[in-house]
């Protein structure tokens, strides 16, 4: 690998006078691979390493001792175009400590490898797999190395290099004739195939033989009687195979359009493989398309459960950025537009599944009370779902009257529902018998495959982003962080339901204090002054004029901000060059990191409690597939 | 048929009442059918996103479609009559759409949810198919984003409202072309014509107001291309 030794972004970094001891020490320990340090907007630590020897870094800091940062919580990459570098980013966090840590290696352009950490974390399987896809960067040793989110057949490039043009290569006839001619093995992995005409070869499709004659290393396995042992301990006059069965992308027990292959033995599951990507939108490359306060439309189009939370967290992001700090009133309405949306997304995932393992009142319960959320965000923002409520700076207005009053409403009475649901399922036996004891996964694995949110939680981590690094003054909020024991699907809905209780209490303590005063920060920079403002003086007018025409500048930059929404640690990689539009917008989104860990969750289960476990993890494949 | 001269008798004679006792009605074959057919509209949900929650706020306790005959959410294409496609499509899923609607059976029909399934919405970008009418019929487009569940309601009673129309004489309608099957539904220069490029946005760069889609364009560009 050639290139310079000094690192250096276009996009530069702001320089944090005085060096942080810990990470002197840490650059100290871990020697010459480490080719610098810098800070980010939000004083986070960023290592430039050797990119011959990412693995040996990332290992150390994952093993060392005292501040290990053992949870993985981003790979991604970032091309900034002309000619400049690509970099892959590795965003890790301590969960002893409770601070984070980004260390990037700049990687050349024209053909950038990398070597994989997935032997490090597992979590680092699937967030690999999409750097490949998006960016072209091939990381040696991944066991899996395929596109994840475009098709497998997908010829047009690699989406997220800067050159790529936002509609694509081809034409749109050509992408819909090119769509409509996929073959089957575009759709079905190669070890699918061979599980399918594991009768051997005879029982596979032209293609897929065609294909396994060109692919070194596979061939269809042979038919289960010629295997010795197979089927011993069975009746053995009787022939039995493994069946391949193919859930989705169109199913309604999958929650969205994700497609599932599973590998059935009898009714055991011996294996699932996860195919997503059927909804991806390309929010990342179109955020950089569009100006700052227009990517706020676009986050609420990703998590349409829990829309206001996106909202949120993208414009903390930004705003870390531009070292602004919102109003008092601002935190405290945010704050309550945030919990608002944890419950709305809570109840969504509880009447699916109770519909999803039988019962169909819960649900129904569940939409009246959504109705009625639904009602407060339109008499806020005026859409019911589509909420785009937070603007760079403040809100898209001020609460209208009475809407406080509405929300009090909603506190003093949903906790009654709740309860109804409650007794309809948390001692019902049917419920019990269906979740506790499935899917069940530890603490320490479930680090390991960088699960968040409740699940983590369910498993025993006490992570919540709202406790450990807390944004919006939660930390001036008394409520409690529930966690399971067992990590079963029975404790994630423990979880999920106490967290609603606890969203209940932090709203009622944020309606207690909502402070009067202005919503939107007065800084002409990122809001646009009051009218008369506008009409009176030239400093009004003259800011008026550069924000409409000029737009919202933010300065160059770039931060890695994350809350706790609804499924988990939703994260946002900002970079910023000054200009008006996001350099990268890349949006970690937590069901994207749970969904990776289904396969293992239910291996040996049987098929129907795939569904009750796939359920449990509450995944929106809009975020999942962006 | 009943006779005309048993028609005139409903009246006064009590005797050929008791006999006949009001078990039919006279109406046109094309009337009965159409009645049948627009009171039990089994929707396909074809739900992808967003618009999907919106689909199963109509189906759930305050909006319930089933007081329009469409309480019966048919997962299976098989059984269903009218497929709602709710949500954006992915160029991923398109085949997918088309296979679902192949596989329903005659009569069906096919509602279009929301701006993101009838032209594309605000994702004119690499994978987002601009626009399902581009691979399968669509008879009743809703706009929004997404639309209200009333919206969802008023596209179905349209349906039952060109449902009135139809003929079963007239089967033109309801022709299959197994030719067809897997196919989009438009020829390449009719994507073209309707996928292409409009309104302002789509040719935002990132910086604005240039109608490049080159990204690699920057401040600095822009002022050289002026002076040019
Ligand atoms: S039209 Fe709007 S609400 Fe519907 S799927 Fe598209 S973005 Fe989502």
């Amino acid at each position: 690998m050639t290139g310079t030794t000094t690192p250096s972004t276009p996009a530069q970094v702001r320089q944090v006078p005085a060096p942080r001891p810990d990470v002197e020490e840490m650059r100290s320990r871990i020697g010459v691979a480490v080719r610098g340090v810098e800070y980010d907007a939000a004083g986070d630590p960023i290592l430039y390493v050797d990119p011959e020897r990412n693995v040996e870094v990332l290992a150390h800091l994952k093993g060392s001792e005292g501040g290990s940062y053992d949870l993985l919580r981003d790979i991604t990459g970032l091309d900034l175009g002309g000619g400049h570098p690509i970099y892959v980013v590795y965003d890790l966090w301590s969960t002893a400590e409770g601070r984070p840590l980004r260390v990037k290696a700049q990687l050349r352009a024209d053909r950038p490898r990398l070597a994989s950490a997935c032997d490090l974390w597992r979590a680092a399987n699937w967030l690999e797999r999409e750097v490949y896809d998006m960016f072209g960067v091939t990381f040696q040793g991944h066991p899996d190395l395929r596109r994840i989110l475009m098709p497998e057949n997908y010829e047009e490039g690699y989406p997220l290099q800067k050159d790529f043009p936002l509609r694509g290569r081809f034409t749109r006839a050509e992408q819909t004739r090119r769509a409509m001619s996929m073959a089957l093995d575009d759709v079905y992995s190669m070890e699918e195939l061979v599980t399918a005409g594991s009768g051997g070869e005879d029982g596979l499709p032209e293609l897929a033989r065609r294909q396994m004659a060109q692919t070194p290393g596979v061939t269809a396995r042979a038919a289960p009687s010629e295997l010795a042992g197979a089927g011993a301990g069975r009746d053995d006059d009787i022939e039995t195979r493994n069946m391949l069965i193919n859930i989705g992308p169109q199913h309604p027990a999958t929650h969205g359009v994700l497609r599932l292959v599973c590998e059935l033995d009898g009714e055991r599951i011996v294996g699932c493989t996860p195919h997503i990507g059927y909804l991806h939108s390309g929010f990342e490359k179109l955020s950089e398309y569009r100006t700052w306060n227009q990517v706020i439309t676009l986050t609420d189009r990703m998590d349409y459960l829990a829309p206001m939370m996106f909202n949120v967290g993208y414009a903390l992001a930004v705003e870390k950025l531009l070292d602004v700090e919102i109003t008092p009133r601002c935190k405290v309405i945010r704050v309550i537009c945030c919990e608002l949306n944890r419950i709305l997304s809570h109840l969504l995932w509880l009447g699916t599944t109770a519909i999803d393992i039988g019962a169909f009142t819960p649900f129904l319960y569940t939409y009246q009370e959504r109705e009625r959320i639904y009602n407060l965000h339109e008499a806020y923002t005026g859409a019911r779902m589509t909420t785009s409520v937070t603007r760079i700076g403040g809100m898209m207005a001020d609460v209208p009257p009475g809407w406080l009053d509405g929300v009090r409403e909603f506190v003093e009475t949903f906790p009654r529902t709740l309860a109804e649901v409650d007794a309809l399922l948390t001692r019902n036996s049917i419920w019990i018998g269906r979740t506790q004891g499935i899917g069940v996964i530890g603490a320490e694995e479930a680090i390991n495959y960088g699960l968040c949110g409740p699940n983590l939680r369910a498993s025993g981590v006490p992570h919540d982003v709202r406790r450990d690094r807390p944004y919006l003054d939660y930390e001036t909020y008394d409520f409690d962080v529930p966690i399971g024991e067992l990590g079963d699907t029975y404790d994630r809905y423990l979880v999920r339901m106490e967290e609603m209780r606890q969203s209940i209490r932090i709203l009622e303590q944020a309606l207690e204090r909502v402070p009067d005063g202005p919503i939107n920060v007065a800084d002409s920079r990122v809001i646009l002054p009051p009218k008369s403002e506008t009409m009176n003086s030239i400093d009004g007018m003259i800011a008026h004029f550069k924000l409409v025409m000029e737009g919202l500048k933010v300065p160059a930059g770039e931060v890695w901000y994350s809350i706790e929404s609804s499924k988990g640690e939703l994260g946002f990689y900002i970079v910023a060059d000054g200009g008006p539009k996001p350099v990268r917008c890349r949006y970690r989104t937590p069901s994207f990191m749970n969904m990776a860990v289904l396969p293992r969750l239910v291996e040996g289960e049987l098929l129907a409690d795939m569904i009750a476990v796939n359920a449990s993890i509450d995944i929106v494949l809009g975020e999942i597939d962006r | 048929m009943p006779s005309s001269e048993e028609s005139s008798l409903s009246g006064g004679r009590g005797q050929v009442e008791t006999e006949v006792p009001r078990s039919w009605i006279i109406t046109r074959l094309d009337f009965l059918v159409n009645w049948a057919r627009r009171n039990s509209l089994w929707p396909m949900p074809f739900g992808t996103a967003c618009c999907a929650i919106e689909m199963m706020g109509s189906a759930a306790s305050k909006y319930d479609i089933a007081r329009f005959g469409m309480e019966r959410m048919s997962f299976s294409p098989r059984q269903a009559d009218c497929m709602i496609v709710a949500g954006r499509v992915a160029y991923k899923m398109a085949p997918v759409m088309r296979r679902v609607w192949d596989q329903m059976t005659q009569p069906k029909w096919c509602i279009s949810m929301g701006a993101c399934a009838s032209t594309g919405g605000v994702f004119d970008t690499y994978t987002m198919v601009q626009g399902i009418d581009t691979i399968v019929p669509v008879d009743v487009y809703v706009p929004g984003c997404p639309p209200r569940p009333e919206g969802l309601i008023y596209a179905l009673m349209m349906i039952q409202e060109k449902i009135k129309g139809e003929s079963i004489a007239d089967p033109r309608s309801r022709e299959e072309d197994p030719e067809g099957a897997g196919q989009p539904q438009l020829s390449p220069e009719e994507v073209e014509l309707i996928a292409g490029p409009f309104g302002n946005s789509t040719f935002q760069n990132r910086v604005s107001g240039l109608d490049s889609s080159s990204p690699l364009i920057r401040p600095g560009d822009r002022k050289e291309q002026r002076h040019k």
